[in-house]
Order: structure tokens, then sequence, then C-alpha cells
């Protein structure tokens, strides 16, 4: 009887251990983490998603804002793509090798795509929509691929990017907009307004057949899509998705309780303990790529030209209590610009963890002079207000003075990027997969987004060497002494945490994993049973 | 009367063409800059001059703005800096939605004001009158935003009759189309209404202690006809002026309201437009909206005349 138990107990335990190892198998279209795909697939269905802003633009070459990935993904396919952890997948590219020399990557593509339109995916199409992305007059993209020197087709199902210098980041950029495949007889026939009315360019998940600006946005199905879930099934499962663009996000979260929208996204802090305790609705988190940060004007002649008081301040700030307080708990403390989603993140790295006042103290006394400037808060933000206000009680302690300015968010930008602040601006980032994407043009010296005019030639050095090399390790090892730098010894920023990819749903539907890139999957989500 | 109203729209011309200027400058000297503000988190500089120069940024002020008057006065009011929509186009689309909006919460105010704000004033003092007053005030002290929510909350959210927002097209679902259009128009309403009733009530007030009031009841007028036919028409030339100006506002009130229940009108276009300094847009917005403004003025002022025949806007006799 014993023995028959330890069969059973270790007959389970190799189940167990080959169900782990089965999830690590990405299936097309990325179904092996879905809730709803682990069950038999339900089919049908309209879900209402209540999204926190309008999406402007369905042309990724143009767009703009980071909140039109919500409709992209669901129309486009890349040519990579991540999946929950953060991992990049094979997506219409099965595999890509890189040279030994670093400078060109190759990649194989799927051979059972098609267009919405029906015309055929394959490497002429890679080729001409990565040149159009490259070459276009005001695309929003060339910077993205601007590591690509030429585009050359093997075969069909074959395709050459050579570069100019080996650039490890470039497949991270081809799992968003910049990896995205538009069909070119919509786009050509369609001229430069193709995406004024419904259109079918895309090869994902849903086709989109109405956009009214400002009211809603129609998705449906694509009978076609080549993605399965991990039994096979067909995706996706919804006949239709409809986003709605809800502000308030009271309003948003309000419309879930309802059940007028199935899923929502942005959900505030203050709404979250309600919405994990309420039996019609189901919520879930995860650390995303986003970050938190003060800019400091590190420029000459401003307080903070000397880099020892950002240091203070960063010292001077808890950021637990930031967390707990400020942000109601939601998303994590951290202190630099490498999320808990990037392969290279360090989680013994936490230089800040507890707000050490007297060692603030210490280090201002050395300068030899009180620290008091102005911290810019973009007006008609009462949360933003609130965090400004918890970390000037904070800096007190530490005998900082810190005084509020309330101003438009238009004219702080401006400033900004001016470099003529006074002295320090809140500042959030979207997030990018990969690391250098949340780093290299915030603190390389005159890059685009280093609004705080830091410069340090190490920091440049060591994230030029994790560009060119394909080698993680080697690529991690840089990206974190680069870290080290220009967050403790050399600060650039004083960086607070980490944001959340939130995703409420109504119990009505079967939701998708929450991914770090706070997109939603919605050729993973289903009605429930 | 034909020659007043020809006269008052010939001096719309130079009154809107004053206002575009003063818009213009306005809407260019507030700090910010569209093209930085709509790249985003994409600010490649060859990508922000190239944008800039698309839609013409980089050209002189004077120039930008005649470029953009000519455009206009051939009926092209230019594009979208956020959205790169026509703005035509884009206020075209939304404005029977604002319209709507408006004029039911314009229903709701007058229909209210007038009722209430009789019985108040005729029956002065009384429980009525105290709630009616209780009202008003309640009514002007009481924000958009916040009243908005709360009715969400109870409407919605607590006793589940109306949906918490959103839009339904009239003609593929009226009944939805009204159902959605309840709570917006009752916040839209609730301040106007407060206003308008004060007015319906201490007009009428005023009215009532006339003495041709006296001699009218003392001739054997019936109550009704004494209050209908002679306090309630020389009461209203107080009143259609506040309602002229409302209609002129319909479009102001309407921000907020739009924003909370996610209504896609001309007032929603405007706040993000203002935020997001698309200038374009804001200035197509205020342009309708003044020309809106100067049209229900002409209006009331046509009306004063039928209301009250000793006003006349003909020639003045020697």
């Amino acid at each position: 009887m014993r023995s028959a138990r330890y069969v059973l107990a270790f007959l389970a335990s190799v189940a167990i251990l080959l169900a782990a190892c089965s999830g690590g198998q990405q299936p097309a279209g990325g179904g092996s983490a879905s809730p709803a795909a682990a069950a038999k697939a339900v089919y049908g269905g309209t879900v209402t998603f209540a999204i926190d802003t309008d999406p402007i633009d369905f042309d990724p070459l143009k767009s703009r804002a980071f909140v039109d990935r919500n409709v992209h993904y669901q129309m486009y396919d890349s040519l990579v793509r991540i999946d929950e952890t953060g991992k990049i997948i094979p997506w219409l590219a099965t595999k890509w090798e890189n040279s030994t020399d670093g400078k060109t990557v190759t990649f194989t593509l799927r051979d059972d795509v098609t267009y919405h339109d029906g015309t055929k995916f394959d490497a002429d199409s890679v080729k001409w929509n990565i040149d159009r992305y490259r070459t276009t007059a005001g695309s929003q993209r060339s910077g993205e691929l601007a590591s690509i020197d030429s585009v050359e087709v093997v075969n069909p199902t074959s395709v050459k990017f050579n570069l100019k210098a080996p650039f490890a980041p470039l497949l991270a950029n081809l799992v968003d907009r910049s990896g995205m495949m538009l069909s070119r007889k919509v786009v050509e026939a369609g001229g430069e307004d193709f995406t004024r009315k419904a259109f079918k360019a895309g090869s994902g998940p849903f086709i989109l057949t109405e956009a009214v600006k400002d009211d809603h946005i129609t998705l449906e199905k694509n009978p076609n899509w080549w993605g399965k879930d991990k039994d096979g099934n067909k995706l996706p499962y919804l006949d239709k998705v409809i986003i709605k663009p809800i502000l308030d996000s009271s309003v948003r979260f309000t419309n879930l309780r309802t059940n007028d929208a199935q899923a929502a996204n942005a959900i505030a802090g203050k709404d979250v303990p309600t919405a994990k305790s309420e039996s019609g609705l189901q919520y879930q988190e995860k650390a995303a790529y986003s970050f938190r940060s003060i800019i400091p004007n590190e420029a000459p002649g401003f307080v903070f030209s000397d880099h020892r008081y950002v240091k203070a301040v960063s010292m001077a700030i808890d950021r637990a209590e930031l967390l707990d307080k400020g942000y109601f708990g939601l998303g994590v403390a951290g202190y630099g610009t490498i999320a808990p989603g990037h392969f290279a993140f360090d989680s013994s790295f936490k230089p800040f963890e507890k707000a050490d006042v007297d060692g603030a103290k210490k280090l201002i006394q050395q300068i030899g002079k009180p620290l008091s400037f102005v911290l810019l808060v973009p007006s008609g933000d009462p949360v933003g207000l609130q965090i400004a206000q918890l970390i000037q009680a904070q800096l007190k302690k530490a005998d900082i003075q810190m005084e509020l300015q309330s101003l438009e968010f238009a004219a702080i930008l401006d400033q900004q990027t001016k470099h003529t602040f006074k002295d320090m601006t809140f500042v959030g980032w979207s997030g990018r997969v990969d690391p250098d994407g949340n780093t290299y043009d915030h603190v390389y010296s005159k890059r685009p987004f280093n609004d705080s005019s830091y410069s340090n030639a190490q920091v440049d050095k060591l994230l030029d060497d994790s560009r060119a090399t394909f080698d993680e390790a080697k690529r991690k090892d840089a990206l974190r002494k680069a870290e080290q730098i220009f967050v403790v010894d050399d600060p650039a920023r004083v960086w607070l945490g980490f944001g959340a990819a939130q995703l409420l749903t109504s119990r009505k539907v079967q939701a998708p994993p929450v991914y770090p890139d706070q997109i939603i999957r919605f050729q993973l989500m289903s009605m429930a049973k | 009367m034909t020659q007043y109203i020809l006269r008052r729209l010939l001096l719309m011309v130079p009154v809107a063409l004053l206002v575009t200027l003063i818009v213009f400058a306005l809407v260019r000297l507030s700090p910010g800059d569209p093209i930085l503000i709509y790249a985003g988190e994409e600010r490649d500089p060859a990508a922000i001059e190239a944008l800039r120069h698309e839609y013409g940024l980089d050209r002189p002020l004077p120039l930008q703005y005649v470029s953009w008057l000519t455009h206009a006065l051939q009926g092209d009011l230019g594009r979208s800096l956020r959205t790169r929509q026509p703005v035509l186009q884009a206020i075209t689309e939304r404005l029977p939605k604002t319209l709507e909006l408006g004029f039911a919460a314009l229903l709701l105010s007058i229909s209210i004001a007038l009722v209430v704000g009789s019985i108040a004033a005729l029956k002065r003092n009384s429980p009525l009158d105290l709630v009616a007053t209780g009202f008003t005030i309640a009514g002007v002290s009481l924000p958009n935003f916040y009243l908005g929510i709360i009715l969400i909350l109870v409407f919605a959210l607590a006793a589940r009759i109306f949906p918490p927002g959103g839009y339904a097209d009239f003609a593929s679902d009226p009944f939805d189309n009204l159902k959605r259009l309840v709570l917006p128009a009752i916040t839209l309403a609730t301040a106007s209404t407060a206003v308008n009733l004060r007015q319906v009530r201490s007009s009428l007030l005023d009215v009532l202690e006339q003495e041709y009031l006296r001699t009218a009841r003392a001739k054997g007028l019936r109550e009704g006809a004494v209050i209908v036919g002679h306090a309630m028409k020389n009461a209203l030339i107080p009143i259609v002026t506040i309602f002229g100006l409302q209609i002129g506002a319909l479009l102001d009130g309407a921000i907020i309201t739009e924003t909370i229940f996610f209504w896609p009108g001309v007032g929603r276009l405007a706040v993000d437009s203002i935020a997001g300094r698309d200038y374009p847009v804001v200035q197509a917005i205020v342009l309708m909206s003044a020309l809106s403004f100067m049209a229900s003025t002409l209006a009331v002022d046509i009306l004063y005349a039928w209301l009250d025949p000793r006003i006349s806007y003909g020639r003045r006799s020697s």
C-alpha cells in the first residue's frame, strides 16, 4: 500500500514536471499561458474594453502615442513578439540568426500568413515594410531602425537585415510597431490617409471594421488568423472587441462594475482594493517596464549641476512609503531604468532601499550649501500633486526644502526639452522591451530624452558596449555597471519605481495573462463558460 | 427690422475676424509645443522637424495666420495636429452629438425653470418656494464633474437604471440613445436650471407687484390669463436674455459633462485640443463658439422686439 503511494507520488511529480516544462514552449499565437486555453475553447462573444485614452493613429509608421499599441497589437502581426515574461518569441518570423560579426540578421518567415485583404505575407512584404518605416519622411520608426543599412530578400520565406554595426536591441524593436507588417496593396491604394476609414492592412487576429474618434473602435475576428492555442484550437476566440475610450478612471471602473465594459486598463490605485474584492471582477497586475522618475536640471548654472544634490534627494526619499501611500501599492519600488521584466534586472540592486536621512544631511553638509529647489507638478493631476507633497514631507526630514509649482503639462514639457526648467520635474516612461529602450535615450549624452543634460563618458561607453554585443551576459554586465553609475555614483535622475501592468476584467470573460508591456492580448481572451 | 438684421450680420464679419486673430495669438502665445506633445515618447529630431514642416509650423506666425485664414474662408480649416483628421470633419462628426446633449439639457432646464420658477413666485415663501430656492443654491454650487460622478454612482452603479455613459446612435437604437442621454443632460442642465429658475422667479415677482396687473384683475380677467398673458410676457425679457446666452454657451457647458460621460462631442474635442495645443482644432472650435454666441444674441434681440413692442430696431423718427 505504502509503495503504491510512493509510485503515485512519483507519477504526480513527473506529471507536474512535464507540465512545467511544456509551459516553456510557445505555440503560434502566444496561447500557452492563457487561462482560457487551459480548458476547451469557448468561441464567440463581444467584449467591450474601456481604455484610458483615445487611440490616435492606426498607422505604425506615424503612431506616436503609447495607447495606439492597444489597437495595433490586435490588427497587426510583428516579426517577433514577447511572451508574458518578456522573452522574445517567434511570431511572423519563426527563427532568426545573427552572423558571427553581428552585422546581419536573417529571419525565416511563416509561409501560412495572409493579410486581411487576402494578399500573401512574404519576404518581399517584409522588405517593403521595413524600407517604408526607414525611409518615409516623418516616419516615427526611422530612429528605431536606424541601425539597418539594407534589407535583402533571400527567398519568399527568408529575409536578411544588413546592419551598419551590430545592434543588439534591434530584435526588441521589431517586437513593436517597427516590426509590424502591413499589406502593401492596401497601404498604396489608400494613400497617406489609408487609416482614415476601416481598412484591411493587417494580418493580426482582429480586423478593424469601424473607428469613430473619441467614441469607439470595433475590431472583428479574423477567421483566417494563423494563431493557435496550446490545444491546437484556432485563435482568436472572441467575435468582436469594442474599444471605448473612457478618460476618467472612476468612470472606467464603474463601467466594469455595471458590466457596460468587460475589460479595462489603468485602474486607479484607490480603486484596486475594491477591484480585488468584488466577486464579479478579476484583477491582475504585474510589474511593467514603465518607470517613474524625477528629472533634475543638471545643466550648468542650475542647482543640480552638482550631482551630489541629486544623490542627496535620492537618499532622502522613502520609496516604500511613496509606493504605499502615494501610489496605493501600485507597481514596485525601484531605483533605476532596468525593470523586473528585463533580462538585465538585478533584484539585489537596491541602493536606496531605506531612506537615509542622516546620509543625505551629511552629503549636503559636505557640499556646504543647503538644498532648496522647485519641483514642477503638472496642473490637473491630483495624484501627482499628492505624491509630490509626500516627497516634500520626506525631504523636509533631511532639511531639504522643496517648493511645489503647478504648471500646465505642455509648458513643463516645453521647458524640459529646452533644458530651462527649474529645478526638477516629474517624468514617467511607458517602458520598452529591451532595457536599452529604457536607458540609452535617457542618460546617454545629448540624446533626445536626456532632459537632465546628463553626460558621463563611462556611461556612454558602457551603453554603446551593450548595444554592440549579442552576448546576453556581456550586455547584462555593461547595463548593470552603467546603472550603478547613473543611479548611484554620478546620478542622472531620481528614480522612484516601476509601474504596473493592469488588467481588470469581468468574470464573464476568461482573461489572458498580463504582459509587462501593458498591452492586452485579446486573441487570448474568451467568454467564460 | 430687415435692415437691422442685415447690419448685425455684416457686423459679425469683422467680429469673427477679430476673434480668429485673438485666438490665433492666444493659442500660440501659450507655452507648449504641439509637435513635442504629440511626439510623446517618439522624439526623433528628424521626425519632429519633418512634422513641424508638414504642418507649416516652421513658418513665421503672420504667414501661418494668413494661410490659415485663406484656407478657412474656402472651407478648409486644416488638419488636427493630434489625429491628422480634417478639422471640419472632426467638428461636423461631433457637433450633432453636442447639440443633442445641449438641447436636451436646455429643454430640461427651461421647462423646469418656467414651471417651478412661476409657482415659486406665485406661492412666495411656501414650502415649494423654499425647496426651489434651496435647489438653486445647491445647483449653482455643485460642480458639474462632481454631480456627474454622483449621478453615475447612484443611477448607474447602485440603482442600475441608466448606463454610466457613452453614446448610442439615435438612428440605430433610439431607446439606447435616450437612455444614455438622461444622466449627462441632467448634469449639464442642473446649474443652468438653478440660474434660470431664480431668474424666472425674481422677474415674475417684480412684475407681480406692478399696478397694471391689479388693473387686469380689476377688469375681471381670470388669474390664469393675468399671469400668462400679462405678467409672464413682461417678465420674459430678462429671462430670454439668460436663455439666449445659454444657447450660445451650449458648447462651453458640454466640455466637462462630455468628458465625464465619454460623450463623443465637440466639448471633449475641445478639452483634448486645448491641452495638446492642437492649434487648428482650437481655432475652429473657438470661432464656431463665437459665431454661435453672435447668432444667439441676435436672435435674442429680435425676440425682444416681439416681446415688447416698445423696442424697435427700425429707423428712429425725427
